[in-house]
């Protein structure tokens, strides 16, 4: 069965694909050398990548293809291509699969209608996690739809769980509340909106929850008003029907069940159940599975490494552990001295991640490595971020947090 | 940040998420000695009683009208007693 997984659609760095490479060489080295024994390779896949959309083409760049060759003589690693964004792509990946013919899988299970169906593959993976079977699955969209691809992936996700009998959750964060706005009506892609409809028609038929739920301040923010309708129930004549504009808390609850969640960029790390790491005794908040997000964007160029911190705090405030990790261009928010005009509405993210970084359920680390490449070095007032290498990143996507009884924890790629 | 409700910021638009963040950062700029207050909803008062009594601050809360409420904040001093 396998363990760990990674989803990832983004254009996949170099950067990126060498610090995935290095903590998996953490993982076997320090958690599991028994692994790297000849005579004791393990039956079952411990690492899965799901690659579809712009990371497909990693597997065909002279930069990446390397890492991915080292990354696949570890023991028990797989790779599985989204067949259909191969195709369109005309990515050709003959060489890796000369080279390692039985861990790169360019073939996908077939749906219902009898298409290959890359997604089916993920959700098979995605539900084997729990057992029993767990009952619902989870997509976190924070992107548009139509100018990117991402919001059909969430879509065909949602439509694959309920295929596979589960309950189905979206999360729309940031411009992945627009997936909900009511009229659209493209003319050269399939309707987003519309999809989104059907398949919460098709949960309800086979007797499925299917939650769609936005968050306010990002709804608000983009015009989409709301109102109390005097029995507090908030409504909005912006949104398709199954989409509901919530505070940011209610998604956050649901992130407090243990099903998985996945999004664009991100990944599912089993724990093991013999609680080496475990120190503390376990309370209600132990049993929520933490949640480490990958803060890779620049500062103040997108909403993308606020909206970030601003959900970590909000799960921390909801008793879930979680770590920020600025890594890749993310650590642009640690350079420095940031200045903010005075008056202006907008947040200087120094102050703020100085501001929370001892709040409860709360940590911040920088990813040494990634400041050593850009030439910069951390702002020495943020005492509170502490620096991490390739070894601390290991024991911080497969060690839980102290106290941690969940199986697994969730990473999100901001 | 002490004075006359004329110069307390009305935080009463934010969310819950961002009222507790620029709250933080005022406590910070504000020092060990200084109250920091404002002025928020009744949900929002919800969300800054509780936790921030439970994490080492005196919470002060004041009612200005049916959904409009004064908010005083301080970081306790180790050892004090509440």
């Amino acid at each position: 069965m396998t363990s760990h997984f990674f989803l990832l659609g983004s254009p996949l760095t170099q950067e990126r694909l060498s610090w995935i490479e290095e903590s998996l060489k953490f993982f076997f080295v320090k958690l599991n050398p028994e692994n790297l024994l000849h005579n004791s390779k393990p039956k079952d896949t411990i690492f899965s990548f799901f690659l579809t959309g712009d990371a497909l083409y990693s597997l065909q760049n002279p930069q990446t293809l390397p890492v991915w060759e080292i990354i696949l003589s570890m023991p028990s690693v797989e790779i599985i291509c989204d067949c259909n964004e191969l195709e369109l792509r005309g990515i050709s990946i003959e060489r890796l699969k000369m080279k390692i013919p039985d861990q790169v899988i360019d073939r996908n299970s077939l749906a219902l209608n009898g298409q290959p169906s890359f997604w089916k593959d993920v959700m098979k993976l995605a539900r084997q996690h729990e057992q029993p079977v767990p009952s619902t699955v989870g997509y976190l969209q924070m992107e548009s739809p139509y100018m990117h691809q991402s919001a059909h992936a969430a879509l065909l996700f949602l439509a694959a769980g309920v295929e596979a009998h589960a309950s189905v959750d979206l999360y729309a964060y940031l411009d992945g509340v627009h997936l909900g706005h009511i009229g659209q009506n493209p003319s050269e892609c399939e309707n987003i909106g519309k999809g989104l409809e059907e398949v919460n028609e098709r949960a309800q038929k086979k007797g499925l929850s299917c939650q769609m739920i936005a968050c306010g301040r990002c709804a608000a923010a983009r015009g989409y008003s709301t109102w109390d309708d005097g029995h507090g129930v908030v409504i909005s004549t912006c949104s398709i029907k199954p989409f509901k504009i919530r505070n940011l808390k209610e998604i956050i609850n649901q992130f407090e069940r243990n099903h998985i969640i996945l999004a664009k960029d991100s990944a599912s790390i089993q724990f093991k159940k013999d609680g080496q790491s475990s120190s503390s005794s376990p309370n209600e908040n132990g049993k929520k599975s933490p949640i480490t997000i990958l803060v890779t964007r620049r500062p103040y160029g997108t909403e993308k490494a606020f909206g970030a911190i601003s959900f970590a705090v909000a799960c921390a405030y909801e008793g879930i552990q979680t770590r920020v990790i600025f890594i890749e261009d993310g650590v642009y928010a640690l350079m420095g001295e940031h200045k903010l005009e005075k008056g202006t509405h907008f947040f200087n993210l120094q102050e703020v991640v100085d501001a929370v970084a001892g709040s409860e359920n709360l940590q911040f680390f920088a990813f040494q490595p990634s400041l050593n490449r850009r030439g910069i070095t951390k702002n020495r007032k943020l005492n509170a971020v502490l620096d991490i290498g390739s070894h601390e990143l290991g024991q911080l996507l497969f060690y839980p947090p102290n106290g941690v009884t969940a199986n697994h924890q969730r990473v999100f790629f901001f | 940040m002490t004075g006359d409700s004329a110069e307390i910021p009305d935080f009463s638009n934010l969310t819950c998420t961002n009222l507790m963040i620029r709250l933080k950062i005022l406590i910070k700029k504000a020092g060990p000695d200084a109250f920091v207050e404002c002025i928020v909803r009744r949900d929002q008062r919800d969300t800054i009683d509780v936790p921030f009594s439970h994490s080492g601050y005196d919470v002060k809360i004041r009612k200005m009208d049916s959904n409009r409420y004064r908010v005083s904040l301080k970081k306790k001093v180790q050892g004090q007693k509440p």
